[in-house]
């Protein structure tokens, strides 16, 4: 009880809405800017030894060799349009979960940790991007900077991941 | 007397005043529905999206809420690079989103046209094919393009807007 406390004040005799905060890793694909909720990571990787197979180009989802596991990958910038000829060296690989399964996103680099208000994300417009919009949880501003926060769950649904579960 | 056509009558049919407001792109008059336009707003740098198509440049946080940027003269299908402080006219009821930002050259006035002024467009005006294209008139001896914007808001083709 004491905790709740805490984040309860009173303002002018009304009891205040607790104000819930969520963390989110924010991490670069290209020029762009994104997030992901902390609560679903379980760890960050460097890309070292992604995979042992070949792997086509423009191929959206690849194998992740983790700890004697095979778990898809999904190289977000290839989903986004903007992938480098080579891995960045800053590359990182989040292991999270979408849909209850392992899943790794490789990002071109992890920028760090925000609080953001879950309150204001907002829809990402319809017009904005010709992705699925399941992809995205929304869009949430920080400091003049607009977080494009992606859904983890939308992305375990791809028909890319989908199919290489199966495999 | 012979039957009047659509033309002579005005778009509109009727001779009431219909506003718009004006805008210059690439050295052209165009115009829309003034009831469309929520607000015109400085254009600011947005944020780019992925995968978005190639006239919508990103999006930018509007009092709250996020507005994508729809490029005008991309979407025309116009090569040349617009100004450097282009306007964006806040357009509300076209397209999927409730609002859209539509990056124009400049925004000029309000102007008040009589239906009747506002003739049904040849087949195409400026290269712009007619089903883009709500009515043409004549302001101050220069051709005035009123655009259908919900047929401009959208994911399709570049419409080419010819020099």
């Amino acid at each position: 009880m004491e905790g709740r406390t805490l984040v309860r004040r009173a303002v002018r005799g009304r009891v205040a809405t607790p104000v819930v905060r969520e963390q989110v890793l924010l991490f670069r694909v290209g020029e762009g800017l994104y997030g992901i909720g902390i609560r679903g990571l379980w760890e960050v990787l460097s890309p070292e030894g992604i995979t042992s197979l070949p792997t086509p180009q423009y191929q959206i989802c690849t194998a992740l060799a983790y700890r004697g596991r095979r778990l898809p990958l999904v190289r977000l910038g290839e989903l986004f349009g903007v992938s480098a000829d080579t891995v960045p060296p800053n590359a990182r690989v989040l292991l999270t979960q979408g849909r209850g399964k392992p899943l790794g996103l490789l990002v071109d680099e992890v920028l760090g940790v925000v609080d953001i208000d879950p309150q204001r994300i907002a829809p990402m417009p319809a017009m904005a991007s010709m992705l699925s919009p399941a992809l995205f949880r929304g869009l949430v501003g920080k400091e003049d900077r607009v977080i494009i926060l992606v859904s983890e769950d939308g992305l375990g649904d791809m028909t890319e991941v989908a199919r290489f579960s199966e495999a | 007397m012979a039957p009047q056509t659509q033309r002579d009558r005005g778009v509109a049919g009727s001779s009431a005043a219909a506003q718009f407001v004006l805008f210059q792109l690439a050295g052209k008059s165009f115009a829309v529905e003034l009831g469309e336009v929520e607000q015109i707003i400085d254009y600011r740098a947005p944020t780019k999206t992925p995968r978005r198509p190639p006239h919508v440049e990103g999006v930018i946080e509007h009092r709250g809420r996020y507005l994508a940027l729809l490029n005008l003269r991309k979407r025309l299908g116009v090569a040349e690079p617009g100004p450097a402080h282009p306007a964006v006219l806040v357009i509300t009821g076209a397209g999927p989103d409730p609002r859209v930002g539509l990056v124009v050259d400049q925004a000029l006035r309000v102007l008040s046209l009589p239906a009747d002024g506002i003739l049904t467009p040849p087949p195409r005006v400026f290269g712009i094919r007619a089903e883009y294209i709500r009515g043409v008139a004549n302001a101050g001896g220069r051709p005035l393009v009123w655009l259908d914007v919900s047929k401009l808001v959208t994911m399709g083709e570049t419409i080419a807007l010819l020099a």
